[in-house]
């Protein structure tokens, strides 16, 4: 760019520091709405928090958090529950995307119908599902039993077992569609010459997907793969209207701990060491995805 | 495409239609149904006893239009305190090739993922130090918390769409920068705020962790929390039940065919190009 004379320049780069104002009201804002709070909520997992009394125990809530088997039980549960349902959207959700490359033009209404379960409160969905699964009046019984996978009266939220996987079903059901959603945008910008030129080269369906969409979708996939962890790690309304935890244990992820921590043992004091533990499991996620799309998406 | 592949793939979509709305559909079908019906064994799809009954029970004898309202409010407020800031950021990181932009950026995506339930804690204490509980004011500010940076990843980009040629067009014709952003840029950024207000009131508006803490009277709560508490009781009613999560879920699938346009912006807010 030639050197431009004073007065011609950009006003927009003379008053850089203008920015600095209008970005400081929001800024400001955010410092009292999160950062206050966040720095709150550290502070807090130092505490022994009785009603209204707060004593300094420094570390204590972690030794006893980290200590304890319900914690990595409940560390288990949330491993395991997270890969389920994130190993379950991308392989339904990517199933889906391509089913709706050939859908034609139908492609936008479908799209929009198979979204509606992510639209949805998920603590509403929860409810829903909680009738569908309900034990003697539910429909899922009435439906598996037609197939004859229930002899009725299955109650599927009361036994540890089945509970984790009606929890997975419900997520699943309410997450798929935001996997669909973004490999779905992410089908759209291949290149339709690349599978021409795979087609002349004689490769069949297969081929052409091994070899042209794959490789032009991996970057996306794991974009999906790395929001979608973040959310369902974080996932709590689910679980916590389902079963609230239930039975046991069986399906009490980290955010469901916490609050149960925090709001029914009214141990606020561990239940903030507890989530402090599950702010740098989202921290270093974050910071994978952040990794992965680059800072030059994220440039302003 | 071979003939059998095309039918295959078809009934697949056709599975996962019927899979997406089942659900939907059990629910509208309860909601209808008289309480004898709903515990009549085999469950009928179609029932000739359907009627209103069970919404006008939930309508007259709880207080499900309460929490309708209190959710509307509160939704609405976190969206115009969201929409607000966020122009005015976007406008702030778009304009002025500021270093920092980037990091700034980050951190907001960061702000936008801290878990919620770690965040209630502090909440909890706070607007019970305030005296805020039970209060609208509360779940507003609590809910900006998320939506303002939620809104600053979706707004940028249509920021940024816009030229800066622009802004200075607008001053060297004698506007001064806030005249430029409000007569001139923000009327070409209206399909993104309201995109962005659109959303950040879904999200308010199926938010439930931060009410469920934040209100203890039935007459705060908000739809998310009413419903939900429903489930508790010694006898759940599940037409009532069902009619209360519908009345709940209206707004989104109307919201939701408004922002077809805008899911995949809006849903990544950045993530994907497009």
């Amino acid at each position: 760019m030639p050197a431009r004379a004073p007065w011609a320049q950009p006003g927009l780069r003379r008053e850089r520091w203008h920015g600095l104002l209008f970005l400081a009201i929001p800024l400001l804002y955010l410092a009292g709405v999160v950062l206050l709070p966040l720095i709150q909520a550290v502070y807090s997992s130092t505490l022994r928090i009785r009603g209204m009394n707060a004593s300094f125990v420094g570390l204590g809530n972690y030794a006893r958090v980290l200590g304890s088997e319900v914690f990595w039980t409940s560390m288990g549960v949330s491993v395991r529950f997270t890969i389920a349902c994130v190993a379950l959207h991308i392989v339904l959700g990517f199933g889906l995307a391509l089913l709706l490359e050939s859908a034609g033009r139908a492609r936008t209404a479908l799209r929009l119908i198979l979204m509606t379960p992510w639209m949805v409160a998920p603590a509403i969905a929860a409810t829903i599902w909680l009738w569908l699964f309900e034990p003697h009046f539910g429909v899922l019984n009435y439906l598996l039993g037609l197939v004859g996978l229930s002899q009725g009266g299955q109650s599927w939220l009361g036994e540890p077992g089945t509970a984790f996987g009606a929890a997975v079903l419900v997520d699943v059901w309410r997450g798929t569609p935001f996997v669909m959603l973004l490999l779905s945008a992410g089908l759209q910008t291949v290149p339709r010459d690349q599978y021409e030129a795979a087609m002349l080269d004689g490769a069949n369906a297969l081929q052409q997907f091994r070899h042209v969409t794959l490789p032009n979708v991996a970057y996306i996939v794991a974009v999906a793969a790395t929001l979608d962890t973040i959310n369902t790690v974080r996932q709590f309304d689910i679980v916590a209207v389902l079963t609230g935890g239930g039975p046991a244990g069986a399906t009490e992820v980290l955010p469901v701990l916490l609050y149960n921590t925090g709001f029914r043992a009214n141990d606020l004091g561990g239940a903030a060491a507890i989530g402090v533990l599950l702010l740098v499991v989202v921290l270093a996620l974050v910071v994978l995805h952040v990794s992965i799309t680059g800072l030059d998406r994220t440039r302003a | 495409m071979t003939r059998p592949w095309a039918i295959l793939r078809w009934a697949a979509l056709a599975v996962a239609v019927v899979v997406a709305l089942f659900p939907f559909y059990w629910m509208l079908n309860t909601a209808l149904k008289p309480p004898a019906d709903v515990m009549r064994w085999p469950p009928e799809f179609i029932s000739p006893n359907w009627s209103l009954a069970g919404f006008r029970t939930v309508l007259t004898e709880r207080p499900v239009l309460r929490w309708f309202v209190n959710s509307a409010i509160v939704a609405a407020g976190s969206t115009l305190i969201a929409t607000f800031l966020a122009a005015l950021a976007s406008y702030g990181l778009t304009r002025f090739h500021l270093r920092f932009s980037g990091a700034v950026m980050v951190l907001l995506l960061f702000a936008k993922m801290l878990p919620e339930t770690l965040l209630v804690i502090p909440y909890f204490q706070m607007m019970s130090e305030l005296n805020l509980i039970d209060t609208h004011l509360a779940l507003i500010l609590v809910y900006s918390s998320y939506s303002v940076p939620f809104a600053v990843w979706m707004l940028v980009g249509f920021f940024r769409a816009i030229p800066i040629e622009i802004d200075e067009a607008a001053m060297m014709d004698g506007a001064s920068r806030l005249t430029a952003l409000r007569r001139v840029i923000l009327p070409l950024a209206a399909p993104g705020l309201v995109a962005a207000g659109l959303f950040t009131f879904l999200m308010a508006w199926n938010s439930y962790v931060w009410a469920l803490v934040l209100t203890t009277d039935a007459q705060h709560y908000v739809m998310s929390v009413g419903v939900a508490t429903m489930i508790g009781e010694y006898r759940v009613q599940w037409n009532e039940l069902m009619a209360a999560a519908l009345i709940a879920t209206l707004p989104v699938l109307g919201l939701c065919a408004l922002l077809d346009r805008h899911l995949a912006s809006g849903l990544t807010a950045g993530a994907v190009k497009g």
